[in-house]
């Protein structure tokens, strides 16, 4: 069963086509990385799936529901700018919406997430005597705090230290071992390789990738090797390697772009005849590189 | 309904728990009964130096009993004993005689004196004219002139205005051969008492009619209305600007995921009404605990008319402030929202231009009319209520019935505004707009 189906969905604020023919599903249980430039429609995409903005076309059907209300109980947000009110004290606002979720025991969960995100002592100040990256901790907790069954979340790693970025990485995890189903979107592809069983791109509104990192990784797939020989290197010499397509030069070592047939052993012996081998990787495109060649400046269509 | 409440409950405990709200409740009544207090703190502080005022008198009359007469008012007129030790309070006045041989005649004579006004050696000075004493007898009635540089000051005008008429009418009098007493008694006022209606109880008992307490008529209306015009002010004015911080600080996108807009927008309506409600039982409470300390309680208004007045309340509390979430909801920061306020804020205030001929005519055609132009409504209906006879009892039940529909009509408007604009950044709404999102939808 899928938590989210998207079908088809379009939309456009004026002229501006922000989501076009979109079709992608979210497996339950699963954590789907959703990545994309800047203004892809990534936010936009998610705005829909909490029913905050309508598509013009196409349906959404999120938990099995078409028409479920916008105000999902069933559904945690956690929006890309924090939205918190900044004279409450953080537990009485922590407590508020977990009570609009409709959280039965909302003070003792609170009080639970406070410690879990190392936040107890701050319980009783106001939100904004905290630092961006505490009140970054709140807003997650205010999105995790009613136990949802989806989970969205829109660039929530964003702007964290790698202590506390970690810290919610395992909340997210904790929270896909108990069920929760976790969409969240990024621009940080590390995150996206490390964390997420599935992985869909979004760029000018269009749905460009979607699937495991591996299946990407091999739709993408040429192999990349990186070799460095001792010595001055000739690179006209390595472009004339079997299964050699293209190369690129670093400077102190070489890319080579092989041929999905091509062996690598066999390279690494003709290498060997052109003299020491200091380096020899065999890398596969990182989802960064995938990233690039789709939306950076040398993408074809740019 | 249960999330409305919890909306209504934190937006209520958020604006009363503030400290901007004790302050407001504290410092409106000082702002708005600041003159009042000014005026009483500054009664006695009057400048108390002598008064110098020159007579011309041709006639050679006037000017030795004018004389007498402020002698007489210096030596009692000026003093006061309220802390048992007479105290001057007033000026003296001290009446020059002009010796018309010296200062010639006009224009000569009242250029001179005007120069000594200006030097600030006279107060001011009076010109007697030639036909005072002998009213038509060349058929121009008689005239006075009372020059001075202080125009706002009435105090010796007026006196001088009395007791020259005395004494020009006694010298009269006297050259008719008719006593002065006898005019005195001849012209005697009548005193006409201005009484209410006489009431028969239900045991039978006529009731004396009571004499009509002028104060209490103004005052109630007008005390009642100002305090549904502190209580739309105060509880729903803000509502503007905590939607718009809502908004920009995309608060609004985290609720609207737990929360409809409707019931969102309807929760803080709610809780504003809270606030409101809170803040006029606040100032009845004082304002029956001051009244029942000098004795007034007459002054408070009746069980009934409170009750009318708070369902006015709410309901303009709801219509006025749906009118303002959607403008919070549909500008992008506080100065637009200044701009786009106004025109609501102008219809708010609009009752506080007319009250006053809606208290002397509270049911000529046209004051009734007002009443029920529904945004007018709450405010001026109360207030055509409180002055007697009162009004027809179709009248406030209309007027409910209208102000209701207009009610429910901002809410559906103001709710589509909102669920537009709270989402929207970046450049504000025009009127055009919003009227464009409550068509479409």
């Amino acid at each position: 069963m899928n938590a989210v189906d998207i079908e088809q969905v379009t939309k456009s604020f004026g002229e501006h086509m922000a989501v076009d023919r979109l079709t992608l599903q979210v497996p339950a249980g699963s954590i789907y990385g959703f990545i994309g430039p800047n203004g892809s429609g990534k936010t936009t995409t998610l705005r829909m799936i909490m029913r905050i903005l309508h598509p013009d076309s196409g349906e959404i059907r999120v938990l099995g529901e078409q028409n479920f209300a916008a105000a999902n109980d069933r559904i945690g947000y956690l929006p890309e700018e924090r939205g918190l009110y900044k004279k409450m004290k953080v537990d009485d606002l922590l407590v508020f919406f977990a009570d609009l979720k409709g959280c039965r025991d909302s003070r003792a969960r609170v009080r639970e997430w406070l410690e879990t995100l190392g936040l107890s002592d701050w319980a009783r100040k106001p939100v904004d005597a905290l630092s961006k990256g505490m009140s970054q901790k709140v807003q997650f907790i205010a999105a995790v705090v009613a136990r949802p069954d989806l989970l969205i979340l829109d660039e929530p790693f964003s702007g964290l230290d790698p202590v506390n970025a970690n810290l919610l990485k395992d909340a997210v995890i904790e929270l896909r071992r108990q069920g929760t189903t976790i969409l969240f979107s990024t621009h940080d592809m590390e995150v996206a390789e490390e964390m997420c069983d599935l992985i869909g791109m979004v760029f000018r509104g269009r749905k460009v990738l979607d699937g495991t990192l591996e299946s990407i990784q091999d739709e993408y797939g040429s192999d990349v090797l990186r070799v460095r020989l001792e010595g001055e290197t000739d690179v006209r010499e390595l472009g004339q390697l079997t299964g050699v397509q293209q190369v690129n030069d670093l400077g102190r070592s070489q890319e080579l772009r092989i041929a999905r047939d091509a062996d690598s052993q066999q390279v690494l012996s003709e290498l060997m005849s052109l003299g020491r081998v200091r380096q020899f990787e065999l890398v596969r495109p990182s989802l960064r590189d995938i990233f690039m060649r789709i939306a950076g400046p040398e993408a074809p269509d740019r | 309904m249960r999330k409305t409440w919890l909306v209504a409950v934190r937006e209520y405990q958020a604006a009363v728990k503030s400290k901007s709200f004790v302050i407001t409740l504290l410092a409106m009544p000082l702002l708005m009964g600041g003159g009042i207090v000014a005026q009483f703190v500054l009664k006695d502080r009057v400048d108390i130096r002598d008064r110098r005022v020159a007579i011309l008198d041709p006639t050679g009359q006037l000017s030795q009993a004018v004389q007498q007469a402020a002698a007489a008012y210096n030596a009692t007129g000026v003093y006061s004993d309220d802390s048992g030790t007479p105290k001057q309070v007033k000026p003296k006045f001290v009446v020059e005689l002009v010796d018309a041989s010296q200062v010639g005649s006009p224009p000569g004579s009242t250029l001179k004196l005007s120069e000594r006004v200006r030097t600030q050696e006279l107060f001011a000075f009076v010109e007697v004219g030639p036909d005072a004493l002998t009213p038509g007898a060349t058929g121009s009635s008689a005239r006075f002139a009372y020059h001075s540089n202080s125009p706002n000051s009435r105090e010796l005008h007026n006196w001088l205005t009395a007791v020259l008429n005395q004494t020009v009418q006694r010298i009269r009098s006297q050259r008719a051969g008719i006593d002065p007493e006898t005019i005195l008694s001849v012209t005697q006022p009548v005193r006409i008492e201005n009484l209410g209606l006489v009431v028969q109880s239900e045991t039978g008992e006529i009731t004396e009619a009571e004499e009509v307490n002028r104060a209490a008529n103004i005052l109630v209306p007008m005390g009642l209305m100002m305090l549904m015009f502190l209580g739309i002010m105060i509880g729903a004015t803000p509502l503007v600007q905590t939607v718009l911080e809502e908004k920009m600080g995309r608060i609004s996108e985290v609720l609207l995921g737990s929360i409809p807009p409707f019931e969102l927008m309807l929760g803080k309506l709610i809780g504003t009404v809270g606030v409101s409600v809170t803040l006029v039982s606040f100032y009845l409470l004082g304002a029956y605990c001051a009244l029942s300390y000098a004795g007034h309680t007459d002054y408070f208004p009746s069980a009934s008319l409170l009750t009318w007045a708070l369902v006015y309340l709410v309901l303009a509390v709801l219509m006025f402030g749906a009118m303002f979430s959607a403008i919070g909801a549909a500008v992008s920061d506080m100065k637009e929202a200044q701009s786009t306020m106004m025109p609501v804020m102008c219809v708010v205030m609009a009752p506080m231009f007319v009250w006053v001929y809606i208290v002397k005519e509270p049911n000529s055609s046209l004051s009734v009319l007002m009443s029920l132009f529904p945004p007018a409504t709450p405010m001026l209906m109360v207030l055509r209520q409180s002055v007697p006879p009162g009004v027809p009892p179709w009248q406030p039940i209309v007027g409910i019935v209208l102000v209701l529909l207009t009610t429910l009509v901002c809410i559906f408007c103001a709710s589509r505004i909102f669920r537009m604009g709270v989402l929207m950044q970046g450049k504000g709404a025009s009127y055009w707009k919003m009227l464009r999102w409550v068509l479409r939808g």
